[in-house]
């Protein structure tokens, strides 16, 4: 069985947030919500600063403290590695929002929209996208996936019950990458097989040194990290991608 | 209709103009809580000021959280004075006992509405709670020991406790005597029945003390224990809740018993009953004043960056004037139960002043183990967020304010809230 992750080059990342857009294309997550987020970085004092970027997906801990948390079960870990939300067993009471360190949980505040960001119909925006199906209209969005044969992705989006970072389920499950990972001009985000020591990620972490976010925390993440650092005390963030609700 | 020979004792049954006033005005304040919520079910918790933790800059769990904490926590007095009537044998305390297991029922039912409030899916939380518990979940004792388990024990313990003096009541003709029937089902006062009940009670408040103890930590622990959230992961926290429990459990009752002295015609309650109160609420006070220091004391002198952070925007940041305002309504509770010792009279006034202060306290307190943890203690940079409770949120926590005085005062209409003095009295001295 495979176990997914995630290895994203921070020497590669531009901070060009296009992971963040096409997620939100692909998942139709509603304003303000960002499964995928690209920190923009400043370190040090006037002249001597530095900016850098660190995208960050959710981190699909193998020791994933919302799953602990989750009164009820439905934020469960699959056998592949992936962390997922049954939004249709969640009661909403946001317990994994509050106990995860990452900060990747999104909940839906309002009666989600249908298509947030594109009305593919629309007579300017059909002949681009040339049939597409769109995400919101993606039937296999509805369906249970993998051996636990639950509800997890993109499509469940449903007033009342916490939403994040499926790495892409109804991708994953076709054999394709997550949106984010297709999208990325500079091929900064690697996703693939970690237990396969021929696949690319598992390849790059072979090579190069990496780290994980917040590993004091005990979560045993399944994305790591090559080139750059992680974030300190010193660090700030600049542009905050805030947005209201 | 019965012809009414006698009054029932302690104003059972006899409504006044003032009362129905009261009854209406309470249960339209209750009612606009439960608007602020079909508000929140159809629009979504949009209408909250909470927000995702993270990116969104928010906090997640808000006042609805802070309230589900202090309405358990008050719900801790009935128990205990039940407990320790039987297993300390404070006779003293025998005239509040009942108005003290009453509060620990409705404060019960706040809290399972506080917990509803904060639901996105209520109806889901409803069957799923339930169907799909998990015990490796912090919030598991929260459903289980607390709503269920203690509010069950503390409903049947309510019942045996008013078998007596449902009986009597049931001999006297009322409109209201069906339901003392009911409440009687069938007991007759025999020695034999006498002796059953208090066994039952005897093991039932044996049973009650560790799950009062285990019932505050589990919520303790729901924050106590998630490393993510600095300013929350302590293992002081679940003793700490268990203390504070106390004293907004005790803080409520005094009120709630002076009130009933001035209002309730020919109740007694003894001097000794509110001395025993304020003591007992002067010692939990201390005891979680040194909690405080020593938690505040760890936090700025060992604790890791984003723990001084958080403890640093709790003493001089945004949440500054919420932190010094329920530690000044702790100390000045302090100094007023030490005067009352100190005066050696009963002090209604003072016991009064600190059992509403306390009170405000404790849900300042509440507050602040809630909130800044999240707009304040993110692990990554996200920066600092905010949160402010809207309009739905402060009419949802008044509502159950007075859903809890509404669902009191009409208990104390249709059964005696002070329990009757038997003519036989057993050798027991007030």
């Amino acid at each position: 069985m495979a176990r997914y992750g995630m290895v994203i080059d921070l020497d590669r990342c531009t901070g060009c947030r296009g992971c963040m857009v096409s997620c939100k294309i692909e998942n139709n997550t509603p304003q303000g919500s960002y499964w995928m987020y690209v920190f923009r970085f400043e370190e040090g004092e006037y002249p001597a600063t530095k900016v850098r970027f660190m995208p960050r997906p959710c981190q699909h801990c193998d020791n994933a403290p919302c799953v602990k948390v989750c009164p009820v079960g439905a934020r469960y870990k699959r056998e592949d590695g992936l962390v997922a939300t049954d939004w249709q067993r969640c009661i909403g009471c946001r317990y994994c929002e509050v106990a995860c360190p990452y900060g990747v949980n999104t909940f839906n505040w309002g009666h989600p929209e249908e298509h947030y960001y594109f009305d593919w119909n629309a007579e300017d925006v059909a002949p681009e996208v040339r049939g597409t199906i769109p995400a919101w209209d993606n039937p296999s969005l509805d369906e249970p996936y993998g051996p636990e044969q639950r509800h997890i992705a993109g499509g469940g989006h449903l007033k009342g019950v916490v939403d994040k970072c499926t790495f892409c389920v109804q991708r994953v499950e076709e054999g394709l990458d997550p949106a984010c990972v297709q999208n990325c001009p500079v091929r900064a985000l690697i996703f693939g097989d970690l237990d396969d020591p021929e696949s690319e990620p598992a390849k790059i972490l072979e090579r190069r040194p990496s780290f994980r976010l917040l590993e004091e925390a005990g979560t045993e993440p399944r994305v790591h990290y090559v080139g750059g650092a992680p974030p300190t005390s010193e660090t700030r963030q600049i542009e905050p991608a805030k947005a209201e609700v | 209709m019965a012809q009414q020979v006698q009054p029932l004792p302690y104003g059972v049954g006899h409504t006044s103009r003032a009362w129905i006033a009261w009854v209406a005005a309470l249960a339209a304040v209750a009612i606009a809580g439960w608007y602020g919520w079909s508000v929140e079910i159809s629009r979504g918790m949009i209408v909250t000021g909470l927000r995702d933790i993270g990116p969104m800059g928010g906090a997640t769990w808000g006042l609805d959280v802070a309230f589900i904490v202090y309405w358990v926590g008050v719900s801790f007095a009935g128990i205990t004075i039940a407990a320790l009537i039987r297993l300390a044998s404070l006779h003293a305390l025998k005239p509040i006992a009942r108005m003290a297991e009453a509060l620990t029922v409705v404060a019960l039912l706040a809290a399972t509405f506080a917990i509803m409030y904060d639901l996105g899916q209520p109806l889901r939380g409803v069957v799923n709670l339930f169907r799909y518990a998990r015990p490796q979940s912090p919030f598991f004792g929260t459903f289980t020991l607390v709503i269920s388990g203690y509010l069950f024990a503390s409903l049947v313990y309510l019942y045996l406790d008013g078998r007596a003096d449902a009986a009597a009541l049931a001999r006297m003709p009322s409109r209201l005597r069906w339901f003392h029937r009911l409440w009687a089902a069938g007991y007759r006062g025999t020695p034999a029945e006498r002796a059953r009940h208090d066994r039952t009670a005897f093991w039932l408040a044996i049973a009650i003390v560790p799950l009062l103890v285990t019932a505050h930590s589990t919520l303790g622990f729901v924050f106590g224990l998630q490393v993510g959230r600095p300013g929350w992961y302590s293992a002081l926290q679940a003793p700490a809740f268990v203390l504070l429990a106390g004293v907004s459990g005790l803080g409520a009752l005094i009120v709630i018993a002076v009130i009933v002295r001035r209002t309730v015609p020919d109740a007694e309650i003894p001097d000794a009953a509110f001395r025993w109160l304020g003591t007992a609420l002067l010692v939990l006070l201390l005891a979680y004043l040194y909690f405080m220091v020593v938690e505040i004391l760890t936090n700025i002198y060992t604790g890791a960056a984003r723990e001084r952070d958080v403890t640093r925007e709790l003493l001089f940041g945004d949440f500054a004037p919420i932190y010094w305002a329920s530690v000044a309504s702790f100390a000045i509770s302090v100094g007023l139960l030490i005067l009352r010792i100190v005066r050696r009279g009963v002090g209604l006034g003072l016991l009064v002043t600190a059992g509403i202060l306390v009170n405000l306290g404790a849900i300042g307190k509440r507050f602040l183990i809630v909130v800044p943890s999240q707009t304040h203690g993110t692990l990554l940079p996200y920066g600092t967020g905010s949160y402010a409770p809207t309009w739905v949120e402060y009419i949802e926590a008044i509502g159950l304010f007075a859903f809890c005085a509404f669902l009191l005062i009409v208990f104390a209409k249709v059964f005696p809230i002070v329990p009757l003095n038997r003519a036989p009295r057993g050798g027991e001295a007030a």
